[in-house]
């Protein structure tokens, strides 16, 4: 239906048209002009992608319902997530940020894997998903916003900043988070085309 | 291979910055017949909308780190922190690779944003062709590296979350931690709205 796109790629970062060539395994296409990354090759399984997008949702549960970290001091035992590490901004103006954050280390990352799921279910089930488009365009806008791996760095700074005064505890939630890191990192390396093409024409 | 490097508009071409489709360029300002988004041969307003946002997250870079972030009380008495004055007690308590990390998330993250873009909206205007495919590779660093500097957000909120102890220190945010949120956020905007094309576009007129 489209040719041009099937032969053709055109660099988001130079313009520069290229013809596409047949790419071999984990082999990534490069821009002559400006080195951008103009393609990669993935395995074009969707069982395999929709596996992964099943393992980060069970990972984000985990991540999300348990303690990433946590504090006993006497009787008194305090932990940390990705909700209440949120929460506890949300005083006075700085709710602004409080709202920022749970937004860029919840909703966004859900709504991602969330999407994901819809779309790669009914790929894998040969079926164009509902509202496909609406989800394939949310993905594009939602991907700059998802901040995963910033709360796992900052967990682990703040394990080293307080452990000098305090006995700090990490809780499973930090392994979800780090392995929920990895996944999403796995995911975030299929470019918008690949995915419109992936759950067009699956296999 | 092959020859002079060929540029999309100039093939009659635009790519949809969405979904990746081809289309004619007579399509342009119009909608993607598969993502349904609207498609422009550039960003329109790029150096524009750069511009404002990145005058914006300037301005707020200056209460992000003239307020307090954070207040802190314990055994030894409280106080308010600034992004700056944290890094300097990581320093001075010999924890200076969390105050290196927390001074390349914080301050040098965004000062050399603001000098990228700054740098890239000054070159683009100027019509430079020098340093073209640098230019672009700084533009996808600046676009990259951008959301790392939510990190003192983070530390800030998880340091608040767990320093809950009335007997032996409570953290708890302030207003400066805000102004650093939408300095992350309209730097992020101001790299998202730049048209990395319009680097290229300077050095071809000028062949």
């Amino acid at each position: 239906m489209q040719p041009a796109s099937s032969t053709l790629l055109i660099c988001r970062d130079c313009d520069t048209v290229h013809r596409a060539i047949t790419l071999e395994t984990a082999n990534v296409a490069y821009c002559s002009s400006c080195n951008a990354v103009l393609a990669r090759r993935h395995s074009r399984d969707v069982s395999h992608v929709l596996a992964i997008t099943i393992a980060a949702a069970i990972l984000f549960a985990i991540a999300s319902a348990t303690p990433v970290l946590a504090i006993e001091f006497g009787a008194i035992r305090t932990q940390a997530n990705v909700w209440t590490a949120a929460l506890s901004l949300a005083s006075g103006w700085a709710v602004w940020a409080a709202v920022a954050l749970a937004l860029a280390t919840f909703l966004v990352p859900l709504l991602q894997i969330g999407l994901l799921l819809w779309v790669l279910s009914f790929a894998s089930a040969g079926r164009r998903a509902p509202a496909f488009r609406i989800a394939l365009v949310a993905l594009h806008w939602l991907r700059p916003w998802s901040m995963t791996e910033v709360f796992l760095l900052g967990a682990l700074v703040t394990i080293v900043k307080l452990s000098a005064w305090v006995h700090i505890v990490p809780g499973e939630g930090l392994w979800a988070l780090g392995g929920l890191t990895i996944l999403l990192a796995m995911l975030s390396r299929y470019e918008p085309r690949a995915w419109w093409e992936f759950a067009e024409h699956p296999q | 291979m092959n020859a002079k490097p060929m540029q999309a508009a100039a093939c009659g071409l635009i790519a949809c910055r969405t979904c990746g489709l081809i289309l004619p360029l007579a399509m342009r300002d119009g909608r993607c017949t598969r993502c349904t988004s609207r498609v422009n041969a550039r960003i329109p307003r790029s150096a524009e909308r750069t511009l404002a946002w990145l005058i914006a997250g300037m301005l707020l870079y200056l209460p992000a780190n003239l307020l307090p972030v954070m207040h802190t009380s314990g055994v030894q008495g409280s106080q308010e922190s600034t992004i700056l004055g944290g890094v300097l007690s990581f320093w001075q308590a010999g924890a200076w690779d969390i105050a290196v990390l927390i001074f390349i998330a914080s301050v040098a993250i965004p000062v050399s944003k603001f000098i990228a873009l700054g740098l890239m909206l000054w070159t683009v205007r100027q019509g430079s062709a020098w340093g073209t495919p640098q230019r672009t590779k700084l533009y996808r660093v600046v676009d990259f590296i951008g959301y790392w500097s939510m990190l003192d957000v983070v530390v800030v909120a998880i340091t608040s979350a767990l320093l809950q102890f009335k007997a032996f220190g409570t953290a708890e945010p302030r207003l400066g931690i805000l102004f650093f949120c939408l300095v992350v956020v309209t730097t992020m905007l101001a790299a998202k709205s730049f048209d990395p094309r319009l680097i290229w576009d300077a050095s071809r007129d000028n062949d």
